[in-house]
């Protein structure tokens, strides 16, 4: 197989030691804003803007700590 | 972001390491499998291996859920991909798999419309700016994702998205794990368990383990002081003669999951019969797929996909690394003809395979030490 990155150089790809399909790693991010609909704004640590359904947490509010895998909350943050 | 200095404390880390000493038996040899691929990096990015006895052995375990992908099912998506209506989107580790024949990105080069995406909102977002065209979410994951993919389902559902399918490898964790405990060829002592699949199932779904099996399971986090607790209440269990579930991340894991997420899970996914893992064969009740009501959103029922089993590469051996049986070193085609920029099995592809760690982050320790 001759090397995939030599095809694309451009791809995006996952950070060395983190991986954006990952089982099992989810990112503390702050939210924003909520709109009422189960989405929120949130900033991951990098500040980094990133739109999460929060369902599966309650209610949110800005201020609000949360772990999001793949873009959903899967958790409050302690 | 909170606790990550209290979490990576060098002191508090050289205490723990002096516990574990004082816990084991000299002369009596551990062996400890972290489930979870972000176990794996923890241990390797921050030398946590290195903080142990000798006789206490961490073996990489099957939760990377992009190595467990058989070739097939990339040959499928690729199958998918050719079509000239389809957008196929899917999380980056996926682009560089290898199938049967070539990998996604592959697949792009050679004209294939494969795109990139962080979430699969972000892939139901492309189906509303592209209603002309059938968008495809190649949905990869353990219990931490299927969630999304599910609310994602029910958003596009209830809001008539008809040009969004997922074709669905989402897999359980409890089943390759209760496979593990049955293989003749794997001698463990305890589990490091996953931290965050545990947030959407909770502890209790690994009571099996010392109920049926006889060994301790510690529900572990992601920083290092988390993993050298969690290897050191493995340890403490074993040496009082205890054998329970134990969570050592009660910030986040509560012993009962998430019910909502769960009520999601059950609403839009089915177990199917069962399901193939590279390296590990077909295991019962460990893949699911869309349920019946969600069944306009299969994209295996929306297209015809080849759903060819294709034989892992010989010269692989990655069911073993999977397994526990062989360290990825072990293996005669590690860094050598599998490397990361040219992977010969999935295990060497994403980052959060046990073989793409050691080459990241161990190899060049291995070849310090054989000198």
């Amino acid at each position: 197989m001759s090397s995939p990155r030599s095809l694309d150089g451009a791809e995006p790809e996952c950070e060395p030691g983190h991986c954006v399909t990952c089982a099992d790693e989810a990112i503390e991010m702050l939210v924003l804003a909520t709109d009422g609909s189960g989405l929120a704004s949130c900033v991951d640590p990098e500040g980094v803007p990133v739109e999460v359904m929060t369902e599966l947490v309650g209610e949110v509010v800005p201020g609000d700590a949360v772990l999001v895998h793949a873009g959903a909350a899967i958790a409050r943050a302690a | 972001m909170r606790f990550v200095d209290e979490f990576r404390d060098a002191e508090l880390g050289r205490i723990l390491a002096s516990e574990i000493v004082a816990t084991v038996e000299p002369g009596r040899h551990y062996k400890v499998m972290e489930v979870c691929g972000g176990h794996t990096h923890t241990i390797y990015k921050y030398g946590v291996d290195d903080l142990l006895p000798e006789n206490v052995e961490l073996v990489h375990g099957p939760g990377c859920p992009v190595c467990v992908i058989p070739m097939g099912r990339v040959d499928d998506g690729i199958a998918i991909a050719a079509r000239d209506e389809v957008i196929l989107t899917c999380f980056g580790d996926m682009m560089r798999i290898p199938g049967g024949s070539g990998c996604f990105l592959e697949a792009k080069a050679a004209g294939a419309d494969i795109r990139m995406v962080y979430s699969p909102l972000d892939a139901l977002r492309i189906a509303r700016e592209n209603p002309d065209r059938e968008i495809v979410f190649y949905a990869v994951g353990f219990e931490t994702t299927a969630p999304s993919t599910a609310l994602t389902l029910k958003r596009a559902k209830g809001d008539g998205i008809a040009n969004f399918t997922v074709f669905s490898n989402h897999v359980t964790i409890v089943p390759p794990l209760r496979a593990l405990l049955e293989s003749p060829d794997l001698r463990l002592d305890g589990f490091i368990g996953p931290g965050h699949v545990s947030t959407v199932v909770g502890a209790r779904p690994f009571e099996f383990i010392p109920a049926d099996y006889g060994k301790p399971i510690v529900v572990s986090g992601f920083e290092p002081l988390d993993l050298l607790q969690s290897v050191h209440m493995v340890l403490k269990q074993l040496a009082e003669g205890r054998c329970e579930v134990e969570n050592q991340y009660r910030r986040v894991v509560p012993y009962d999951g998430n019910p909502a997420a769960l009520s999601v899970l059950a609403e839009v996914f089915e177990l199917r019969p069962h399901f193939e893992w590279r390296g590990l064969g077909f295991i019962s009740h460990s893949g699911l797929k869309l349920s019946r009501d969600y069944a306009d959103f299969d994209a295996e029922v929306r297209f015809d996909v080849p759903g060819v089993r294709v034989a892992d590469p010989k010269a692989c051996q990655c069911g073993e690394v999977l397994k526990g049986v062989i360290k990825p070193w072990e293996c005669k085609v590690f860094g050598t003809a599998c490397t990361p920029e040219r992977p010969i099995g999935t295990c060497m592809v994403s980052s959060e395979g046990a073989c793409a760690a050691y080459y990241n982050y161990g190899r060049f320790a291995r070849e310090r030490e054989v000198v």
